[in-house]
Formats: structure tokens, C-alpha cells, sequence
């Protein structure tokens, strides 16, 4: 148990710093902007309580958003991705009781129900912030690309962190 | 009495546990929807908290951390600008020079009223430690503040034109509100000219602002360059800012809308200057003076 709220403190810190100090300067082609830290929310257990998950959400947007002075934006949108993760998970896996570990991971949920609940997330996600940002200027082609790129390519940067993550010896399962 | 026999109060205490402890995920949920929102929608940019912003003191020390390492990334465009700007003064300094031979020559020396325009500024250099121009609403860190004289509301310059406004201020650090920020709105004029205008950022190229607000009767071409006004006492007059690009008419026709292609390239921003003004106090007295005579 312990072992596994290290791996998790570790991994958060590591991934909020590569998402604060390199990721959020990253707009690639000016509509891809990779969010990664929100595969913390998307990795925790699903064993987790909601209340738990909810908390976990919202220190973590909030930590982000005082790096990168957004003012409650990723702690709002990050809180309502807590709340959605059971719900959306239990779209693509029927009884959670059968997964061999507690984290939703390639591992554990196979390839493709998870990489459909990673997009899911990000999905909502990215719709979130990127809705929550444009209060401003409502410009909604350039909304739609915004969402639909970054979304791409944060699911391909957070399906690589999955595969990373997974030890060696589980992959040949 | 209720048939656990304990009394009313007990009673109702205990539903009332059960409860918050049947809905705590709703409880909890509000809450935090509660925070986020309030933090999200506090309208004055100048009234948020210090430890809410990148200049609170564990992130600007990871920030400046970093930026030790990243600033000499970028040190042959931002030399080129120096160069540059170092030839534009030298060329003033020049024509300057002239033109004071020329009063000696006219033997005006001794008669000539010093001017002291200038000194009325005072500038601190600070260096950028963190800078966004990617989203909707940008913030600079620079790793000065309140210690060597950073306070809020101060304008900030570079070797190529206007930078931002201070507006949260730790003791070692300050954050600015960007000019790629639509809370910013600059008082700006065609060089040359008295019309003034009002610049602010559109959200879309990084490169580029929109000058509004600029009365129809105004004379401009493509190309000229637009300064600060010098209306407020956060920047000098004549503050370099850019040159226009493309003119529009605003939708009542009574007014122009110009957008301008900014001097200051936002993407290297390294080394920055913040202006003291040593009037603006004097100046804040003597405006609140007039308001509390006016309200007689």
C-alpha cells in the first residue's frame, strides 16, 4: 500500500513538473498544447473512494494552476475529471472486480478499453479547459482544433508514460 | 420520546451526521466547485493573492532555478536586438550631439533650461524567469521585487518596446500582466500625432495587437510607428510599441481600429526594464485632490 503512495507521489511530482516547466510552453502548430499531469487522475485506483479521487483532482489542478496562473481553471476542470472517472470507465469495462490490479492502466484493462477511456478523459478534459479559457474570445473553429488536437496528442504522450510505467515483465503476459 | 430513548436532539444530531455522511461526496464536491469558481471568476487581475500566482516564493525559486539554465538559449536573437537597439542610440547620440554643438554655437549654452523629462524615470533591470504567450489571458515572473523597488501598477520595457505592467509583487519576486493579456489595455498614439488610442491584445497572434478607439479624423499610413501616450504615469511618453499594419473600422464607424505588428518579441523575452516614475505619488496626491474638491 505504501509502495504504491510513493510511486504515486513520485510519479504526480514528476509529471507536474515536466507538465509546468516544459509541456505548458509547448503549443505545437498553434492549436497542440499536451496536458500529461492529468494522467495522475486517470491512473489513480479505481478502488479509490470518490471523495478521495475528488480531493487528489483538485490540489493537483490547483498546484498547476499557481505555476502557470490560471486561477482555479485546471482545480475546476481536474475536480469535475474526478468525478466523471468511474462513470467513464465503467463505459468500457463491466465489472471492475475481474481487473488484475486496481489502477486502469494497458496493463490491467487491455489495449483498447484503455486507450477509449484515456481519449474519453482527455476528451473531457480538454473540452473543459479549453471552454473554461475561451470565455474571452469565442472563436469556435479554432475551439474545436484547440480541443481536438491537444487531445491527440496528449493521448499519445500519456499512452507512451502507460507503457513506460508497466514493467517489463508484465508486458509478455 | 423516540424508541432508541434517546433524546430529540441526540436524535436529530445523528440523522443529520448520516446525512452529510450519505451525501459527503456531493458536500465535497460543491465545495471544491465553490472554490475553483470563486478563484476562476475574481474579475481585478491587481486583486489576486500572492501565493495564488508563479511569483509565490516555491515557485519562483523553481522558475528561476530553471531559467538559470534555459536563459542562454535564446542569447543570439536577444543579442541581435541589443546590437540593434545599441545602433539606434548611438545614431540618437550622434544627432543629439549635433544638436547641442549647434546651441553652443548659437551660444545658448548658458541660457538653456535643463530639461528634466527624463530623469524624472528611473529604471530597474530585472531578468524573466517564467513567460507564457500561448494562452488566452499571459503572465510574466521576473525575479525582482518589492526589496529592490518593484511595486504595482509600474510599467515594464525591453530593449524593443513595452513589456507589461507589475501587478503582484513579492519581496524577491513580481509577476506582470503581459501585454498579451486582454486585462491590459495601454494608452497608445500614432508617433507624431496627438490622437490617442487604446491597445489591446486580440488572443490570437502573439506578434500582433489591435489599437482602438483611435478617433476617425486620425492621419495614419501603413507602417508608422505608435507609441505610448504618456497619459497615465505608468509609462514615459513615446514608449516604443509597434508599427500598423492593417486599419479596420469599428463597427460604429465613428472610430478606427489599427492592428500593429509589436516591437517587443515576446517569445525570447530575457532581460527586462521596470520604470519608476518618482512622480507618481505626487501626481496620485494631486489627482485625489481634485476628486475631493470636485465632490463639493
Amino acid at each position: 500500500m505504501s509502495k504504491t503512495v510513493i510511486q504515486f507521489t513520485i510519479l504526480t511530482i514528476l509529471l507536474v513538473m515536466a507538465q509546468v516547466l516544459v509541456l505548458n510552453h509547448i503549443c505545437l502548430f498553434n492549436v497542440a498544447v499536451p496536458m500529461v499531469f492529468i494522467y495522475i487522475i486517470i491512473r489513480l485506483p479505481i478502488t479509490l473512494g470518490a471523495n478521495w479521487a475528488m480531493t487528489v483532482g483538485f490540489i493537483l489542478g490547483l498546484v498547476v494552476d499557481i505555476f502557470s496562473d490560471t486561477y482555479g481553471m485546471n482545480a475546476l476542470a481536474c475536480t469535475i475529471l474526478a468525478v466523471l472517472r468511474r462513470p467513464v470507465l465503467h463505459l468500457y469495462v463491466s465489472r471492475e472486480e475481474e481487473l488484475p490490479r486496481p489502477e486502469p492502466s494497458i496493463y490491467s484493462l487491455g489495449t483498447t478499453a484503455c486507450l477509449k477511456y484515456l481519449l474519453t478523459m482527455t476528451l473531457v478534459y480538454c473540452t473543459l479547459i479549453f471552454l473554461i479559457e475561451s470565455f474571452t474570445f469565442f472563436n469556435p473553429l479554432r475551439l474545436v482544433l484547440l480541443i481536438v488536437c491537444s487531445t491527440l496528442l496528449s493521448v499519445l504522450l500519456m499512452a507512451g508514460i502507460d507503457s513506460l510505467l508497466t514493467p517489463r515483465s508484465e508486458k509478455r503476459l | 420520546m423516540a424508541k432508541t430513548g434517546l433524546p430529540y436532539n441526540r436524535l436529530y444530531m445523528r440523522e443529520l451526521l448520516k446525512f452529510f455522511i450519505k451525501y459527503s461526496s456531493w458536500l465535497v464536491f460543491t465545495v471544491y466547485m465553490v472554490v475553483s469558481c470563486v478563484l476562476l471568476f475574481t474579475s481585478n487581475p491587481y486583486q489576486h493573492h500572492l501565493y495564488l500566482t508563479s511569483a509565490n516564493a516555491v515557485s519562483a525559486s523553481v522558475y528561476s532555478a530553471v531559467s538559470n539554465v534555459t536563459s542562454y538559449f535564446s542569447l543570439r536573437d536577444i543579442n541581435e536586438d541589443l546590437q540593434r537597439r545599441n545602433a539606434d542610440l548611438e545614431l540618437e547620440v550622434y544627432k543629439l550631439k549635433n544638436v547641442i554643438r549647434d546651441y553652443h554655437e548659437k551660444e545658448y549654452a548658458d541660457s538653456m533650461v535643463v530639461d528634466s523629462a527624463l530623469s524624472r524615470y528611473h529604471f530597474i533591470i530585472a531578468h524573466v524567469i517564467n513567460n507564457s504567450i500561448n494562452r488566452s489571458h499571459n503572465y510574466i515572473t521576473i525575479g525582482k521585487g518589492s526589496l529592490d523597488g518593484i511595486e504595482p501598477e509600474m510599467g515594464v520595457v525591453d530593449q524593443n518596446g513595452v513589456v507589461g505592467i507589475v501587478n503582484v509583487t513579492g519581496p524577491h519576486t513580481a509577476r506582470l500582466i503581459s501585454l498579451l493579456n486582454p486585462h491590459l489595455r495601454l494608452s497608445c498614439k500614432v508617433k507624431g500625432q496627438d490622437h490617442v488610442g487604446s491597445l489591446a491584445w486580440d488572443g490570437r497572434d502573439p506578434g500582433e495587437a489591435i489599437l482602438e478607439e483611435l478617433p476617425r479624423h486620425a492621419v495614419f499610413h501603413k507602417g508608422d510607428t505608435i507609441v505610448t501616450s504618456g497619459f497615465s504615469s505608468v509609462f514615459p511618453e513615446g514608449v516604443l510599441v509597434g508599427t500598423v499594419v492593417d486599419a479596420e473600422k469599428e463597427h460604429d464607424d465613428n472610430f478606427f481600429a489599427l492592428r500593429v505588428k509589436l516591437f517587443t518579441d515576446f517569445s525570447t523575452l530575457s532581460t527586462v526594464r521596470v520604470i519608476r516614475d518618482k512622480m507618481k505619488d505626487e501626481l496620485r496626491e494631486v489627482e485625489q485632490d481634485i476628486e475631493v474638491k470636485s465632490t463639493f
